[in-house]
Formats: structure tokens, C-alpha cells, sequence
């Protein structure tokens, strides 16, 4: 995505927020705090309920309906949260806002406070791949050497064997990781079957060279460790204490 | 009837009842579907069917008005016709061992009985006894009038064979206007239930905060009972604000007042009147009770001040009232979200 105008700089209130729309449609959640404006989807992701409704003091963000949070300065998901905001990278031009589009790999959760550089050096490793409604990622018994980032459209998976096949959920945020079986040990062969909902657009990468990226970083592989743990996890059990 | 449920983490499938609304069939299977009043307000249980047929049954339910793709439909207002295929769109689980399992119940209504002129009483009598949590709510149907409706528990205990309840009569309110009738009282009830995440356990480990509006007093009534009972306020202290418009509007007062003065040093309760002053004869009435005059909330934002360290809040009540609490507590108390429990009925 190209630079695109925003809105005026005066039309956002000191430390709060708006909402705007972009020439070509594209809705966002505007918000200032302090020198910074910070640009986010402008609908909640829990719900679909436009963020500008909620509450922001100037540095978290609520949605008023389940008071779901973000911190404002990275749309990272505070407590009951469970998901980010999608964010689009402000640059402010003498009185105008312009927003950039970031890609995948730097809005996924998977990847979020690894080094610049490891960061870098996996987005080299990445091959874009458009997909048709109805199209297997991979199927049952594939050998399982790339994983996948979803950029955009809708990935649904399939487990078990034979007639015994059911769905195992799906995917359809930007930056979600999914067929992660390279990146884990013991996993030379896909269990599921991956196959586009709609037409969608995905990063794949190389599993082998991106464990060997993060070995030579250690504190960046350290991170994507921990949270691919927790990525699995999710798939488990609820997280937190009640 | 099989419903196959896909979630974003995985698929369930369950057996649904014939003629039994969707959510109440998944939850009564033990699965944790997203909802929150159960009852057409919210919205949260928010689904889309891919293969297969549901009935609505209350096309006026005002959560609705959440739905946007086609599509989509209330699980808590439609029975599916025949096997169906839905997806919801968020993570889904089964429910933690120990959790009361909602299942459908027959009940009875029981002494029905005024506490002001527009709040009454009413028990209902269960035909077997049933386990809830302090702060749930069953969804209830009465006759002639569509869908459940929400009513929090005001008693807790285990293996309960009544269940207690206040209503606020609503001018209109087909489900309110019928139990504020003269013919309520023996009438065949339908429950299901238990329902609703606002709850107390007393290894919580944190002092209490309640603020309620009106009837939102019920289950706060719940979670105060469970907490004596457990002899909960030796350790920790309870904060209990209750709005209501006048004096004479209050109910519960006496109970209320029981328990501040058992617990002097520990419980704390303020009436917020709304509508008028502080009449002299509220504080000779109730000496062990505080009452102010002002809006709920911001009685409760002004007392609480420098005291939210080691805090869950418990809210209820009207929703606009719910909201400037939450509002309240976020933005002035900067309490974290998830030492705020209530459940959403708008």
C-alpha cells in the first residue's frame, strides 16, 4: 500500500481520538498521544464495534463493549485482550497525517519485539503466495517445511484421518501464524489440511533457515519461542485466571 | 440434532434439545460458548450459520442490532431445524472442571411480594435442587411473553431447592408485568441456568468492591450472603455502594444493615440516592448504614478514592448505570479490566 492521506493533524484532540476514513475507503482509529499519532483498524477485533467509541486517556486504549485494551503506542493487547490492533505506521507531513501499510510478518504477534536485523534477515527469507478460494495450502502427510503468515483472506483447517475428519479452526487475521510444524521438533509431516476460505494472500517461510536465524540471535529465538508456546497453547486452554 | 460448532481453536459438536435454543443446548453440553445476558440484549453470542437452518424465536431481541454479515444470528434466540453447521468467531472451550453446568430446569413461583412500589420479590421453587455461583443468573421464560429474561439470584447456597429474585416493574415489560400480576404466584416457570461470569469465590484473595443500580442489587445480595457465609469479611473488606432513586425506593436495607454492623470494621455500605437529599429519618432507620446523595457511581469514585489497591469490583444494575461505572473505574480509579466483573445486558 502506498502512502495515503489520513486526515488534518488538528482533527485528532490533544491525547484523545477519531475516526477516520482514507479516499480509498480504508477505516482507521486515529489517535494522539503527547507528539506521537498512532494510526489502528478502526473496528474492535473482538466484536466488530468501532473503537472510537470506547475510552482512551492518552496512552490505553478500551473498547467499551468487553473492555478489551491496547496499549496506544503498538496496539499490543493488554489485559482481557486477546488479539492486536492492526497498525498502520503514521507520518505526519507539515499539518497532514499519511498512513503506511507495515507487512505481515511485522504486525505478527509471533514475531513482535524480535531484533530489527533477525527480523530482517527472515523477511528475506519470505515468498508471496495468492491464493484461489479452494486452494490446499498443504494436505495430510505433507512434509512440513515452510510455515505461513496470513496476510490477508482466510485459511481453515482440517484434522484426523479418513472419514474421522473434522474442522480445527481457522485463521483470518493479518500476521497469524499457522503450519508452525517446521518450526517445532518431531513434526516432519502435516496433520491437517489447510485450505484457503477465500481468496487469500500468504507469506511462506522457510522453517529450517528461519530456526537457524533465530539460533544465531538467541534472545530474538528465545522470544518467538515463547510465544509460539503460547500460540499452541491458545489452542488448548484459556489463558489467564478468572 | 447435531450442531457442529467451528471456533477459531477447534470444532465441537453437540446434541441439540428439539425446540432448544442453541446457546443453552451447547452450554448445557458443557462447552463454553461466548455469551453474556443469554437473554437478546448483548449480542455477544453472535454466530453464522454455514449449512443447515435456525429458527428465531424472538426476532425483536434488541442484541440484533449486532448482527451486521449475513448470516449471522443469535445463539441464545434461535433453535436450530434439523442438523446445522455454525462458526463463531473467537477461541472457544470447554467449561472448567468445577464449573455449575446451566442445564434446563422446571420451577415454580413462589411468594411474590413487594419491597417498594416498583420492586417486588419472588422465589421460585425448584424441582430439584441446584448448584449456582454467587453472582450468576438464570434465564427465564414465563408464559405469553417471547424470550428469557435475565434474573439474578439473590440467596447463595448449595444444593438450593428456591431460588430468590427481585424484578423492577417496567411499564411495557411483558415479563416484569406478568410476575407484578395477580396471577403469578404457583405458576409453572422455565429456567435455564446457572449463567454468568460475574462470580465470587471466597479464595478470590482481594477486597470487594459492589456498585449497583436498583434490582442490580441481586447478586451482589449473592456474593455478600457467600461471603459471610465463609466468614470471608475476617480477611478482607467489602465496599458496597447501592443506587437507588429515594429513600423509600430502597430494599434490602435492613439486610444490608445487619451485615455492616456485624463487620464494622471490614464492610462498609453507602445508599446513593439519585432524586433527593438525605432524609433525616434514613440515618436514625439505618445507623450502621452511610447514605449520600448523588449518582452510584460517583459516590462510589469519591469514597473509593486511595482504596482500589488489592480490588475486584463487582457492577450491575441499569446499563447506563454499568457503563459510568466501568468508565469510572477505568479512566479515574485505573482499575485493570480484569479486576471488573459484571455481565452485559444492553
Amino acid at each position: 500500500m502506498d502512502k495515503r492521506f489520513v486526515c488534518p493533524r488538528q482533527s485528532v484532540p490533544a491525547n484523545g481520538m477519531v475516526q477516520c476514513e482514507t479516499a480509498e475507503g480504508l477505516k482507521l482509529l486515529v489517535a494522539n498521544s503527547g507528539d506521537n499519532y498512532f494510526a489502528y483498524q478502526a473496528m474492535c477485533p473482538h466484536q466488530e464495534v468501532p473503537l472510537c467509541e470506547g475510552m482512551y486517556d492518552g496512552s490505553v486504549l478500551t473498547c467499551h463493549q468487553h473492555l478489551w485494551q491496547w496499549d496506544i503506542r503498538t496496539g499490543a493487547a493488554m489485559g482481557l485482550a486477546e488479539a492486536p490492533l492492526e497498525s498502520f505506521p503514521v507520518e505526519v507531513e507539515g499539518d497532514s497525517l499519511y498512513v503506511v501499510s507495515q507487512s505481515a510478518l511485522s504486525v505478527s504477534e509471533l514475531f513482535a519485539g524480535i531484533s530489527g536485523d533477525t527480523l530482517s534477515a527472515i523477511s528475506s527469507l519470505v515468498q508471496k503466495e495468492e491464493r484461489e478460494a479452494g486452494s490446499i495450502c498443504y494436505d495430510f502427510g505433507d512434509p512440513a517445511d515452510d510455515f505461513y503468515v496470513l496476510e490477508s483472506g482466510r485459511v481453515e483447517f482440517l484434522i484426523g484421518r479418513d472419514e474421522r475428519v473434522s474442522p480445527a479452526g481457522f485463521m483470518l487475521r493479518k500476521g497469524e501464524v499457522f503450519g508452525w510444524a517446521p518450526l517445532v521438533e518431531n513434526h516432519p509431516r502435516r496433520i491437517a489440511r489447510a485450505t484457503c476460505l477465500e481468496q487469500s494472500k500468504l507469506l511462506r517461510i522457510d522453517g529450517r533457515k528461519t530456526l537457524a536465524l533465530l539460533a544465531a540471535d538467541p534472545a530474538s529465538g528465545f522470544i518467538v519461542m515463547r510465544r509460539l508456546a503460547s500460540l499452541i497453547a491458545r489452542y488448548l486452554a484459556p489463558s489467564g485466571s478468572k | 440434532m447435531r450442531v457442529q460448532l467451528n471456533a477459531r481453536n477447534r470444532a465441537y459438536q453437540f446434541e441439540a434439545e428439539p425446540g432448544a435454543r442453541m446457546l443453552y443446548s451447547g452450554l448445557a453440553a458443557g462447552i463454553n460458548l461466548p455469551y453474556e445476558c443469554g437473554s437478546g440484549t448483548c449480542g455477544t453470542c453472535k454466530a453464522r450459520l454455514v449449512e443447515g437452518e435456525v429458527d428465531d424465536r424472538w426476532p425483536g431481541a434488541t442484541g440484533r442490532k449486532y448482527l451486521k454479515q449475513p448470516g449471522e444470528f443469535l445463539m441464545c434466540q434461535c433453535v436450530p431445524v434439523g442438523d446445522c453447521s455454525v462458526e463463531v468467531a473467537g477461541f472457544v472451550y470447554n467449561m472448567d472442571p468445577g464449573a455449575c453446568i446451566p442445564e434446563f430446569r422446571a420451577g415454580t413461583i413462589r411468594n411474590p411480594r413487594p419491597l417498594t412500589r416498583d420492586v417486588m420479590s419472588f422465589s421460585v421453587e425448584l424441582e430439584s435442587p441446584a448448584d449456582f455461583d454467587a453472582g450468576q443468573f438464570v434465564a427465564m421464560q414465563v408464559p405469553g411473553v417471547p424470550g428469557y429474561r435475565g434474573y439474578s439470584m439473590v440467596n447463595f447456597e448449595r444444593s438450593a431447592t428456591s431460588l430468590e429474585f427481585v424484578i423492577k416493574k417496567k411499564p411495557g415489560g411483558g415479563a416484569s408485568e406478568w410476575l407484578f400480576g395477580a396471577g403469578a404466584d404457583g405458576k409453572a416457570v422455565e429456567l435455564f441456568g446457572p449463567l454468568g461470569a460475574a462470580t465470587f469465590y471466597p479464595n478470590l484473595g482481594k477486597n470487594i468492591l459492589c456498585i449497583a443500580g436498583g434490582s442490580g442489587i441481586a447478586g451482589m445480595m449473592s456474593i455478600l450472603s457467600r461471603a459471610r457465609q465463609e466468614r470471608y469479611f475476617d480477611q478482607f473488606n467489602g465496599h458496597v455502594f447501592f443506587g437507588v432513586r429515594t429513600f423509600r425506593d430502597g430494599f434490602y436495607l435492613a439486610e444490608l444493615a445487619e451485615l455492616a454492623g456485624e463487620f464494622p470494621d471490614r464492610v462498609r455500605v453507602t445508599i446513593a440516592l439519585s432524586d433527593e437529599p438525605v432524609p433525616g429519618e434514613a440515618r436514625t432507620a439505618y445507623p450502621s448504614l452511610a447514605f449520600e446523595h448523588g449518582l452510584v457511581h460517583e459516590i462510589a469514585g469519591k469514597a473509593m478514592e486511595g482504596k482500589y489497591q488489592n480490588v475486584r469490583a463487582y457492577l450491575a444494575g441499569p446499563p447506563p448505570a454499568v457503563d459510568a461505572s466501568i468508565r469510572m473505574l477505568l479512566l479515574q480509579a485505573k482499575l485493570p479490566t480484569d479486576h471488573i466483573r459484571y455481565d452485559k445486558f444492553s
